[in-house]
């Protein structure tokens, strides 16, 4: 009996370390929707804290606003963050040094939580978050390319933006994947805009602006503006914004025969 | 969904820049032989007045 028991095959799942708990943030709470509405695990299965968000500081922006002096130790008093560094005291004005998604976050309080800590955190300004894709879409379709490859040149493929990515899980990327091979590895130009394309339309309806990809892109690629246009065309056509509750399902898993547009249909 | 799915890469690869109307999506059915054969014509058509596609083809060597 002791033998048989110790020749019990774990499955490869099984395997894996779970997260049991976790505080989330507003943004963090729309990932473990996403998580959910895929069935990734049960919602017993997760105890969410959930806190409530007055944005994250953005630490290359600040950086670059001290001068690129070593921070050593910092405290956020009022709407000041206040902070010792190894060039003498410094103190920038919160609202400066805020990443760009927190700047328009309109869910910066948990969406779902078993545990609320804190009072809900005041609104951000949700009307600007797509400023920025507008003014891109009204540059002439060269010009949207011209910058399009200009950022694309930055990228290393370093996979910063996927490891970070809370919606990027697959067990096999597509970046791995070697029959077929989707994409090739290397430093190739189109390979790696290929790369980048393919990641970024693999987030529709599934790209929650958390800032995690831009946040860690050790070459500052401008990821948000390509993601924030999925994000618009998802809420202009289907209305839904990722992640924002339970019961909207992920936009391409469904559609609305009397809503959805037709004009992309080719009739000849 | 694969209506959604077409919807949303064309408006992306136009977003990036990359001409959107070389993505050509219909439905054609196994018995409509005639329609098949109009939509490929119309397609070829479109996308010779495009041109060659320069824009995120690889070239090797």
């Amino acid at each position: 009996m002791a033998h048989k028991n110790s020749q019990k095959r774990v499955k490869p799942e099984d395997r894996k370390k779970k997260v049991i708990g976790v505080v989330a943030r507003g943004c963090t709470t729309r990932s473990l929707i996403i998580h959910l509405q895929e069935r990734q695990y049960e919602r017993d299965d997760v105890c969410i804290i959930g806190v409530p968000c007055d944005g994250y500081v953005d630490g290359k922006g600040l950086k670059v606003k001290i001068g690129g002096a070593d921070i050593v130790e910092g405290t956020v008093d009022g709407g000041q963050l206040k902070m010792k560094t190894s060039d003498g005291d410094k103190t920038v004005a919160l609202k400066d040094v805020l990443a760009e998604c927190c700047l328009t976050c309109r869910f910066n309080n948990p969406i779902i939580s078993d545990v609320m800590i804190g009072s809900p955190a005041p609104a951000m300004n949700p009307d600007a978050e797509y400023n920025d894709v507008k003014e891109f879409e009204a540059k002439s379709i060269e010009e949207r390319w011209a910058y399009f490859i200009k950022e694309m040149e930055k990228c290393i493929r370093c996979n910063a933006c996927r490891q970070a990515c809370p919606s990027c899980y697959c067990p096999t990327c597509f970046v791995e994947q070697s029959q077929p091979q989707w994409v090739g590895i290397g430093e190739d130009k189109t390979d790696t805009q290929v790369f980048q394309f393919m990641r970024l339309y693999h987030m529709v309806g599934r790209c929650v602006d958390c800032g995690s990809c831009v946040s860690v892109c050790p070459m500052g690629v401008d990821l948000r503006k390509f993601l924030k246009k999925i994000d618009k065309d998802c809420f202009e056509m289907f209305s839904n914004r990722a992640g924002s509750s339970m019961e909207d399902m992920p936009p391409l898993g469904k559609y609305d025969e009397h809503h959805d547009k037709q004009d992309f249909i080719y009739n000849p | 969904m694969a209506r959604r799915k077409f919807a949303t890469l064309k408006s992306f690869l136009n977003y990036i820049g990359v001409e959107g109307d070389r993505t050509i999506f219909t439905w054609v059915s196994a018995s409509e032989g005639d329609r098949w054969a109009q939509v490929i014509k119309g397609a070829t058509e479109k996308i010779k007045a495009l041109g060659p596609a320069k824009k995120m083809v690889k070239t090797i060597g």
